[in-house]
């Protein structure tokens, strides 16, 4: 099953670059503006042997990590916290409603007037779209708690920590995880958007120091970057959600009890 | 009741979690000993050569300036990174001085940063058609769509003033907004019938068959200062010092790239992607020392008349050092 999938995608992959090739060669775009794969691939190559690529790569990475870790830790504290006490969630449930929809990118005149073309402008960003992807999943976790396992847990007698760490949590963490993997791939798409739109360094502010430059392939070069970092992101949240949830049955693939 | 709280909520959740991100922003080192780091703000673009060449040739190390350039993308970041201290210093056109200005933002310019050249067909800024375009001449551009990178800005504003000298009506233009980047394929593809464009989308344009058909910088003066390095009155007024260096270490740059085109085209290899044969081909701007206040309130009364200044003229003694 898996090596006939990655067969596959694979394929797609080769399929995609071939049309790439083919398209501004046949002039059906100016290649002026879209630049054959071949020369998108030389433009990567000279990218990789550029020491300011690797420094643009760091900050963008740093920027991620960060936000994502912040944005991962606020949402799992407070979702627990909001979902857990029933009158938190009734007093916040409309301000998140209301605030959870606001593009990111709205805010940039904001973070531009208070922190200027800083990695703290490309951290507002990033945090406030990651954290409304990990609240609202652990809030679907712990509304997901069976009353019966928990009235059974006070039965026995738990305690309160005790009912976090053996009803709450295994119960919230398919949650907690799914949150975590849509958060990491919104915080890359902010961090970059941050980076292009404001010129924070980083990755972003290379691509649109290759647009005004009218560099073309090496504008391409770097969004093919951005691509490949967003796969590397999803593949690697989806290896940590399969790891954390190894006991649970929709990794497991067998049903328990 | 409850509303308040929860916005009270959400507020200190926000500002917790953005607060967590920021690290102090570095106060500039008052110390005698030691070169003093300082910030600029610029666009990586071809007017600030000159800055990135003194760097190189030491200029500023010599007055005991230890200098960061840090990119922002457009000026729009650079005025309240220079208010907030982030940079001690800034690169901005003109216009957008101005407009800071009439709204009373607390900046003051301390050296020039780019020129035309002052020759018209050869300047580093014109207004361009695709190939094949019916417009030959300035006049040509009323009642047509003519693209700027911003509106109510330095292109309007230098355009409409190219088509009143051409005897054209300059009401009927119409100005789109679109980045510089973009206007080469905006042009090819007639979204719009000539755009305003710089280097070295200029030289993009002309490359794709494209013809400069108005100057509309020697149009609007001979000579127009375009954009200048400022920086904030707070900085000026509590540390003079250290603001004359920088603009001795400016002066001293602007001087030596105007009289070494070659290392300008060489140093923009280190902070643009401009391909090699652009570099050797595209036109410089000048890079006089001094900036030219009759063309400043040229474009002040200009700016004045198109009302980009929300009704108030520009106050140039409050503007220029």
């Amino acid at each position: 099953m898996r090596p006939g999938r990655l067969v596959l995608g694979l394929a797609g992959l080769a399929g995609f670059v071939l049309l790439l090739e083919v398209i501004p060669r046949a002039g059906l775009v100016p290649s002026r503006y879209l630049p054959p794969a071949a020369d998108i691939a030389v433009a990567l190559a000279g990218e990789l042997a550029d020491a300011g690529f690797w420094a643009a790569l760091r900050d963008t990475l740093s920027g991620w990590v960060i936000g994502l870790l912040i944005a991962a830790g606020a949402g799992v504290v407070l979702g627990l916290l909001i979902g857990a006490v029933p009158v938190l969630r009734a007093l916040t449930a409309s301000t998140v409603e209301f605030l959870r929809p606001i593009p990111s990118v709205a805010l940039i005149p904001l973070v531009v007037v208070l922190y200027g073309a800083s990695l703290q402008s490309k951290l507002v960003l990033v945090v406030y779209a990651a954290f409304w992807q990990m609240l609202v999943q652990v809030l679907h976790g712990v509304r997901d708690v069976d009353p019966v396992a928990d009235e059974t847990a006070r039965a026995y007698g738990l305690g309160r920590a005790a009912r976090i760490t053996h009803v709450l949590w295994p119960t919230a963490l398919p949650y907690v995880m799914t949150g975590l993997r849509l958060a990491a791939a919104v915080a890359l798409i902010l961090c970059v958007t941050g980076e292009l739109v404001i010129g924070a360094p980083g990755l972003g502010a290379r691509i649109a120091v290759a647009q005004t430059s009218g560099a073309v392939p090496d504008l391409y070069a770097l969004i093919v970057v951005t691509g490949l970092l967003g796969v590397a992101i999803n593949v690697g949240a989806r290896a940590i959600e399969r790891y954390a949830l190894r006991w649970h049955q929709s990794v497991r693939g067998e049903t328990v009890g | 009741m409850r509303r308040y709280l929860a916005v009270a909520l959400s507020a200190t959740v926000l500002t917790a979690v953005t607060a967590c991100g920021g690290s102090p922003s570095e106060e500039p080192d008052t110390g005698t000993s030691g070169p003093r780091p300082v910030t600029v703000g610029v666009i990586p673009i071809v007017d600030v050569a000159p800055i990135y060449l003194g760097k190189e040739q030491g200029f500023f190390s010599s007055r005991g300036i230890d200098l960061e350039l840090v990119t922002a993308q457009g000026g729009a970041a650079i005025v309240p990174g220079v208010l907030s201290g982030d940079f001690q210093f800034g690169f901005s056109n003109i216009t957008s001085l101005m407009i800071a200005q009439t709204k009373n933002v607390p900046v003051r310019i301390v050296a020039n940063g780019a020129a035309s050249t002052g020759v018209p067909g050869k300047d580093f800024g014109g207004v361009a058609v695709a190939e094949g375009s019916p417009i030959t001449g300035a006049a040509g551009l009323a009642g047509r769509k003519v693209a700027v990178n911003t509106l109510k800005n330095i292109g309007d504003t230098t355009v409409r003033e190219s088509v009143r000298k051409a005897g054209g009506d300059p009401s009927t233009i119409e100005f789109v907004e679109i980045g510089f980047p973009d206007m080469p394929a905006a042009l090819e593809s007639g979204q719009v019938d000539a755009a305003w464009v710089v280097e070295p989308q200029l030289s993009a344009v002309k490359a794709a068959g494209g013809t400069v058909i108005a100057s509309n910088f020697t149009d609007t003066a001979p000579d127009l200062t375009i954009a200048a390095y400022f920086a904030g009155t707070k900085l000026i007024a509590e540390d003079p010092e250290l603001v004359k260096s920088f603009t001795e270490a400016i002066n001293e740059s602007l001087a030596y790239a105007d009289a070494h085109p070659d290392e300008v085209r060489a140093v923009l290899s280190s902070y643009t992607k401009i391909s090699e044969e652009v570099r050797a081909a595209l036109i410089l701007p000048k890079w006089p020392t001094d900036v030219n206040r009759t063309s400043l309130e040229t474009l002040a009364t200009l700016g004045t008349t198109d009302g980009i200044f929300g009704g108030t003229a520009p106050d140039l003694g409050k503007l220029l050092p």
